[in-house]
């Protein structure tokens, strides 16, 4: 047994390509079922999970499944904006406490969520270094976001240009880590945190510059008339947030007026939640949704393609099958020189079907421990991997 | 050390016929078989080896006798009573020179390599003059090495008989004398016997005796 096992495997060794050909293509056609049920099933049970979380979202009318991905998990496309008097407007039915979100701007790839201290209690987020963000232009980031930037307390970190060449567009503001999140293992870990209005200063809602009434603004002043200063474009605006120049930040305009992605609605007890959904349908403006009703529908779809995926890889899986042992078969006949070698020798008869079986034997063991260690790998990196696509 | 009497033999559906009324051969007897293609040489060969049984008559090898022996135990007898040498080599592709060697350990029933074998397999690759060859594959051999391992792995067992189908039918003269010197350099120090098939009329003088298969139904024995 031990010799068959050894002539097998120098072999398999000698036609190593030819075995690296077998193994590859019985490994995918073990794993990538295998694999592609766990990544669906992962992710299925991440995403519902977190939609749970959020039993209520308000948004603007438009596409529920583009407001659920971009509020909830941080990306896919921008939803149609609301107001922030959408807040106030949800607060004054006394049926629910509203955790503004504003999800539109970026910091090297990471998503700038834009929200209130609420969104910390709301879902259970816990600081591990630092502090939380108490003044204008102060971060706090998720625990990935500080491991892959190398971010601690203290560091800052600049937000991305949407556009270069827009001159009249969002500049970048230079905004400063107060603190790190421990890990939550969901898509806060991936994001960076900071107040509704330094999203605002980041989009040019609100600026701060120069005091023009200062000796060493007066080349910016183009004219004064009475309490009301022009200035020309030599004016310093600010792109960071400091504690000598934080005075100077100021809105123009109702806060009301400032954009929103969308507001999470915690609702005072289930009859509140049902009597909001009540309010709110028909609204031509607005819908609050149930997010776990839009990532079923979402994951019904995708669980519909995992079945046609499934019957083709099964269809793969049989035309695979059937190749190897084509191969095999070729290769007995192709070996008949060398079973009558081992049998004028002395080899026992069924040494050469021997051989043959356990080289299948190998190339089965050696696949099936590949296809283990893929689906190892995608159980641990193929459900982030998955989401991410599908969040695209 | 071997006797055959009353043998007969063919192939089915071929009109070739092996009649043999008797034949001996002495231990550490160095036999050489000659005669045109198609003679019944190769066939004797088989038939002593076991690798095919007669139709009628009895083939003695040693104490044994061959075709009342059972399948599994003509395999396992072949193994460690007989070497065998081809006029292909038949080694195989895949293994080192070292395990090509050691193949009848690998493939016989209850036997195993163990480190006295693979002493013997170097030892022996050395004395064939491939002792520096051990890990390189048939491939990278010369005809002549290749005649060499498969000399070293027809001698792994020391076997009391070895058959040697054309040995030198693939070689070149030099390696012709060198190949044929090993096996009855073996011969004479082991006391084992030696038969040979060959077609080159100029070994003939190194046996001491010579069956020459004129005609597939006559054989004639010469005595040199």
């Amino acid at each position: 047994m031990k010799g068959v096992l050894y002539l097998a495997w120098r072999y398999l060794l000698w036609h190593r390509w030819k075995t690296a050909i077998l193994v590859l293509a019985v490994t995918l056609v073990v794993y990538l079922p295998l694999g592609l049920q766990l990544v669906v099933q992962q992710t299925a049970t991440d995403m519902t999970a977190r939609a749970d979380r959020s039993p209520l979202l308000l948004g603007s009318r438009g596409s529920p499944l583009e407001l659920v991905l971009n509020s909830l998990y941080f990306s896919g496309g921008q939803p149609p904006p609301l107001t922030y008097g959408g807040v106030r407007a949800l607060e004054h039915t006394d049926l629910a406490v509203g955790v503004p979100l504003y999800v539109r701007f970026h910091s090297q790839g990471f998503p700038i969520v834009g929200t209130s201290l609420d969104y910390f209690s709301f879902r259970g987020l816990e600081i591990a270094a630092g502090r939380q963000m108490v003044r204008l232009g102060e971060v706090v980031v998720g625990a990935r976001v500080a491991e892959e930037l190398g971010l601690a307390p203290g560091d800052s970190l600049i937000s991305s240009p949407e556009s270069v060449f827009d001159l009249a567009g969002v500049y970048p503001l230079k905004m400063t880590v107060a603190g790190v999140l421990a890990p939550a293992y969901n898509q806060d870990d991936g994001a960076i945190f900071t107040d509704l209005r330094t999203t605002w200063i980041i989009q040019g809602l609100g600026h701060g510059h120069q005091d023009l009434a200062r000796p060493e603004a007066a080349a910016a002043v183009l004219k004064k008339e009475g309490d009301r200063i022009v200035a020309n474009a030599s004016l310093l605006q600010y792109n960071e947030i400091t504690p000598d120049n934080i005075d100077s930040f100021h809105f123009h305009g109702s806060s009301d007026d400032n954009p929103l992605t969308a507001i999470l609605p915690v609702p005072r007890d289930e009859k509140s939640r049902v009597l909001l959904l009540g309010r709110y349908q028909g609204n031509p403006q607005l819908q609050l949704l149930e997010p776990r009703s839009v990532m079923d529908e979402l994951l019904d779809t995708v669980f519909a393609v995992q079945r046609y995926v499934l019957v083709a890889m099964g269809l793969v899986g049989v035309a695979t099958a059937a190749v190897v042992l084509l191969v095999f078969l070729l290769s007995l006949r192709a070996r008949r020189a060398e079973r009558d070698t081992l049998s004028r020798l002395g080899g026992a008869r069924a040494l050469v079907s021997g051989l043959m079986l356990a080289e299948i034997a190998i190339v089965l063991i050696l696949s099936l421990a590949l296809a283990a260690l893929l689906t190892g790998a995608t159980w641990i990196w193929g459900g982030a991997l998955l989401q991410a696509v599908v969040m695209q | 050390m071997i006797e055959v009497r009353d043998l007969r033999f063919h192939y089915t559906g071929s009109e070739f016929a092996l009649h043999i009324d008797h034949l001996a051969v002495q231990s550490g007897e160095a036999v050489a078989m000659v005669g045109p293609s198609g003679s019944g040489k190769t066939t004797l060969l088989n038939l002593i080896a076991g690798v095919v049984l007669s139709d009628t008559g009895k083939i003695r090898v040693g104490k044994q006798q061959v075709d009342a022996m059972s399948d599994a135990a003509r395999r396992s007898f072949r193994i460690s009573g007989i070497g065998m040498v081809f006029q292909n080599f038949e080694l195989l592709e895949y293994l080192p020179v070292v395990d090509n060697i050691l193949l009848p350990l690998r493939i016989g029933a209850g036997l195993k390599v163990t480190d006295g074998a693979r002493r013997r397999a170097a030892e022996l690759a050395q004395y064939v003059g491939i002792g520096d060859k051990l890990q390189r594959y048939p491939a990278q051999l010369s005809q002549g090495e290749r005649q060499r391992v498969a000399v070293s792995r027809a001698l792994l067992l020391q076997p009391p008989l070895v058959l040697a189908d054309e040995p030198t039918g693939n070689l070149d003269p030099s390696n012709k004398g060198l190949v044929l010197e090993l096996l009855l350099d073996y011969v004479r120090t082991s006391g084992a016997t030696l038969v040979t098939v060959t077609h080159d009329r100029e070994l003939l003088s190194s046996f001491q005796r010579v069956l020459d298969f004129r005609d597939i139904n006559q054989w004639r024995e010469t005595a040199l």
